[in-house]
């Protein structure tokens, strides 16, 4: 059999030589550093370009790759690659993005003394994630997922001279490490039960009912609690949004488009182990809907144009896994097809993002305003970008959110429905408030008088994004639902399939017109606040300001973390250093005090003075003498 | 009859012993190496009488007390010539305050 | 008693006597005074065990050479040396108790010895003592002869190396 899908395990490699020849040679290349990691990125998505046009065509059975990795007495733990519908949708949004970001980078970090670093960086980054997509196994993922996680941190801490990048470096590492924490033991306990990593093994151990329901449940909350890390779910999406110190690129690389997606991508590939558990495919529905609302309620009153977008992509992340929470076909292909609209959409908004932050240098969008006319393509794609995250049809956004709605409502999740909706109302009405304040209006400060449009290496990709975020919804119209389709042919879709019997249900048209009318709603509002200002801005924060209060103040999460964890570990820590100064120490003092008393009384016997030395010899010559005699040592006198 | 061997060597202990004692009492050089002396005649005084009253009466004996006499001048000489050296340097023959082995 | 006995019981008080009043004495010039004493009935006690070779070098070594040696150690280092301040109590009576323990356990050996079982030989030489050493000197331990005489040619150059003055 020759496939591409045999040559899939290329696609993470040419990354990883980018990432080399810019390691080695990178101070010599400087700004060429770019080009190396562009042209194998380019490499790669090429590959996944095709492995991905294979499968799509020709429907082809899962490939799956492996070898022995180790052996560990009877175990045999293999390493390999595997290529099926989802990580091959995947493996092209991932080398998408990845080389767009690349491109736009070089506009946006030329100048830096630190280039090729940060190439360098994004090149492992891509290789990680590449990695991570492609696994077979949990073992691997596991890998990967820190890998990527290390990566996050050196990109977040970028700007390491900045106490807050170092801040946000080591915040996004420690938070994101709890849930790892979660997955490692989800890990461990799947292989106590199953004796072995490979996904498909598990799936077909819980299939046939060798593992106990309650395992089953545990690993998949405990997995969910890993992709709740990664993907900067409640209550552990306190670091995505500071995550924003790292370069715009970096932010929409990672902290939009692919890392936190990681998450979903996991709960999606895990899926047969959630379906297994209703318990689970709850927590996961109901954390993704809280998340959803929360964290867009808190979007609407951020003043940093990046920390707007940073809560819009944990609201969206929260969308996904309500998606898949509720479960059935519908919700699968929902979750994974707005997974890939919003890896587009969301990264096209970052590097707009990026560009007005690189004109204007704040990132305060009071600071902002008038921009359309300065950059009008920055402003145009930016606008693109919105309506697609905000749900007005045909952007891409509006084709995967309402499949979302659909999913939930037919499951006869209403709770949840309304959640969502109230959710989208809040997307489309902070996407907007930001537009306006950004583009509309009148220029505030000298830098945004003076602004003008980005160069065309970062303009390019903010285009070719613009088109992918509208066209692509059209791959999974409801009426022609060929992602769906094709995603239910894989193995997991059929497993999927199998256990819910019922069609990937549509609301019919009044559930699109809601969902319509509820994000024009959004944006309507926005308009009279921010555009046409007839309606007061500060009518909220003035009529209930503990409210508007609490939403810019995030909640108080970070505060309350402070005081719960930081705090409390803090006096933790304070009690065992007193336990360690006082007990563990006071112990260590005493043997080096009675080291230091025998070597004292030893130092006084040692005065130097021979005739001491002489007295000692002649006690030691006398006991010797006396005991030899007495104990029968020497007989004398026959 | 001659005096017994044991009166011979009883007196010799007693001055081993007064030798040892002030060896490792006095505090001037000159009167520790005078002691060492003294214990170092007792040994002859054994030697000697060993010599004549022995199991194995040799003429052996005597030798070896010429044996020590020499090596006993040898070592005065050679003690003296330290304690001169020394108090040159360190104004003292305090043996107390010869304590340089400490360091 | 015969006269023998009473010749040793002196020479023996004399011994013992010289060498406590060398402990006792405070000024350093009569210590050597009474240790030459010692020496000298040190020397009698020679003759009395007719060892008269080993007797006139005791005379000419220690009460000669080594008591000399001794005032010009004196003379050299400090001329009214006296053994005053002595040391702390404590130590004299812990270096008193371990002699005196030494003592008893030799004397108690010396007593518990069965002397009378050792059969005596009487040094039978036809030879003079004089003559005796000579041959055995020159024959049996003509080697360590030779290397004591070597010896002493060190200890005379190591002594004036050591005891003359450095040059600056």
């Amino acid at each position: 059999m020759d496939t591409m899908m045999q040559y899939a395990w290329l696609v993470p490699l040419f990354p990883l030589i980018a990432f080399a020849i810019i390691l080695s040679f990178g101070r010599q290349l400087k700004e060429g550093a770019a080009y190396i990691s562009i042209l194998f990125t380019g490499a790669s998505l090429l590959l996944s370009l095709l492995t991905f046009w294979e499968r799509f065509k020709d429907g082809a059975q899962d490939y799956v790759f492996s070898m022995t990795w180790l052996k560990v007495g009877d175990y045999v733990i293999p390493a390999g690659f595997e290529i099926n519908q989802l990580n091959a949708m995947m493996l092209v949004i991932v080398t998408t993005v990845s080389l767009l970001v690349q491109i736009y980078s070089r506009g946006y970090m030329h100048g830096d003394s630190r280039f090729p670093v940060f190439y360098q960086y994004l090149a492992l980054f891509t290789f990680a994630m590449l990695g991570l997509v492609i696994s077979p196994n949990l073992l691997q993922v596991y890998i990967f997922w820190e890998l990527v996680g290390a990566c996050s941190f050196l990109l977040v801490g970028y700007y390491f001279f900045k106490p807050q990048a170092k801040a946000a470096a080591k915040k996004a590492f420690i938070v994101t490490r709890i849930g790892d924490v979660g997955l490692f033991i989800a890990i461990c306990l799947l292989f106590w039960q199953t004796g072995s990593f490979a996904f498909e093994d598990i799936f077909t151990a819980v299939e046939n009912g060798k593992v106990e329901p309650a395992i089953i449940t545990l690993s998949a909350i405990l997995i969910f609690v890993g992709a709740a890390g990664k993907s900067g779910q409640f209550p552990l999406h306190t670091w995505l949004p500071d995550a924003m110190e790292g370069p715009t690129p970096v932010s929409a690389l990672i902290h939009a488009a692919t890392m936190v997606a990681a998450g979903v991508y996991l709960v999606a590939a895990s899926f047969p182990l959630f379906i297994a558990s209703p318990e689970a495919l709850n927590v996961v529905a109901y954390v993704g809907g809280f998340t959803a609302i929360f964290a867009a309620t808190i979007g609407i009153t951020q003043r940093d144009i990046k920390r707007v977008l940073a809560y819009s992509t944990v609201s969206q992340l929260g969308f996904m896994m309500m998606a898949l929470g509720v479960a059935g076909a519908a919700g699968y292909v929902a979750g994974t097809f707005h997974l890939m609209t919003h890896a587009f959409f969301k990264a096209l908004l970052f590097l707009a993002a990026g560009s007005v932050i690189h004109a204007v240098h704040t990132q305060d969008v009071f600071q902002m305003g008038g921009l359309s006319k300065r950059m009008p393509i920055t402003s145009f794609v930016f606008l693109i970008g919105c309506l697609a995250i905000a749900g007005v049809p045909p952007f891409s956004g509006f084709w995967s959110k309402e499949e979302i709605l659909a999913a939930i409502f037919s499951q006869g999740r209403f709770d949840l429905l309304i959640i969502a909706m109230l959710a989208a109302f809040c997307t489309a009405f902070y996407m907007f408030r930001l537009y306006y304040l950004t583009f509309k209006g009148e220029a505030t400060t000298e830098a945004t008088k003076k602004a003008h449009e980005s160069p065309s290496t970062m303009t390019l990709p903010m285009l070719i994004l613009a088109v992918l975020a509208i066209i692509a919804g059209f791959i999974n119209l409801p009426n022609n639902p060929i992602l769906g389709n094709w995603l239910m042919s894989g193995t997991v879709g059929q497993y999927i399939m199998e256990r819910y019997t019922e069609e990937a249900g549509h609301g019919g048209v009044w559930l699109q017109v809601t969902a319509v009318v509820i994000s024009l709603l959004g944006i309507g509002l926005a308009y009279l606040m921010y555009g046409k200002k007839s309606v007061s801005s500060d009518i909220i924060s003035e009529q209930v300001p503990w409210l508007y209060r609490l939403s810019y103040r995030k909640y108080y999460i970070d505060e309350i973390y402070d005081v719960v964890f930081v705090r409390s570990f803090r006096g933790l820590g304070h009690l065992l250093s007193l336990f360690d100064r006082y007990v563990v120490g006071g112990i260590g003092f005493l043997v080096g005090w009675t080291a230091r008393a025998i070597g004292g009384v030893n130092s006084r016997l040692q005065t130097g003075q021979l005739q001491m030395f002489g007295l000692v010899v002649l006690m030691g010559l006398v006991i010797l003498v006396v005991s030899l005699t007495t104990l029968g040592g020497v007989p004398y006198g026959q | 009859m001659d005096v017994h061997i044991s009166s011979y060597l009883l007196v010799a202990l007693i001055l081993f012993c007064v030798g040892l004692f002030g060896a490792l009492t006095k505090r001037n050089a000159i009167v520790v190496l005078l002691s060492i002396e003294l214990m170092l005649n007792a040994v002859n005084i054994n030697l000697v009488a060993f010599s004549k009253y022995g199991v194995n009466a040799a003429i052996s004996g005597q030798i070896f007390t010429l044996f020590t006499m020499t090596v006993a001048a040898a070592e005065v000489a050679v003690g003296i010539a330290i304690l001169i050296s020394l108090y040159r340097n360190r104004d003292t023959v305090n043996v107390d305050e010869m304590d340089q082995l400490k360091d | 008693m015969s006269a023998s006995y009473l010749v040793f019981f002196l020479l023996g008080l004399l011994t013992i006597g010289g060498a406590v009043f060398m402990i006792n004495f405070k000024r350093v010039v009569h210590m050597v005074i009474a240790v030459g004493v010692s020496f000298l009935s040190i020397a009698g006690l020679f003759v009395l065990l007719g060892a008269e070779f080993v007797a006139i070098s005791q005379i000419l070594v220690y009460s000669g050479a080594i008591s000399i040696l001794m005032l010009f150690g004196i003379m050299l280092t400090k001329h009214d040396a006296s053994e005053e301040g002595s040391k702390s109590k404590g130590r004299v009576w812990l270096t008193f108790l371990g002699v005196a323990a030494l003592f008893v356990v030799i004397f108690t050996g010396i007593q518990n010895t069965n002397w009378s079982a050792i059969p005596v030989k009487e040094n039978t030489s036809s030879l003079s003592n004089v003559k005796e050493i000579g041959i055995e000197v020159f024959t049996k331990y003509v080697i360590p002869f030779e290397l004591v005489s070597v010896l002493l040619l060190v200890a005379l150059v190591g002594a004036i190396v050591m005891a003359k003055k450095e040059e600056e």
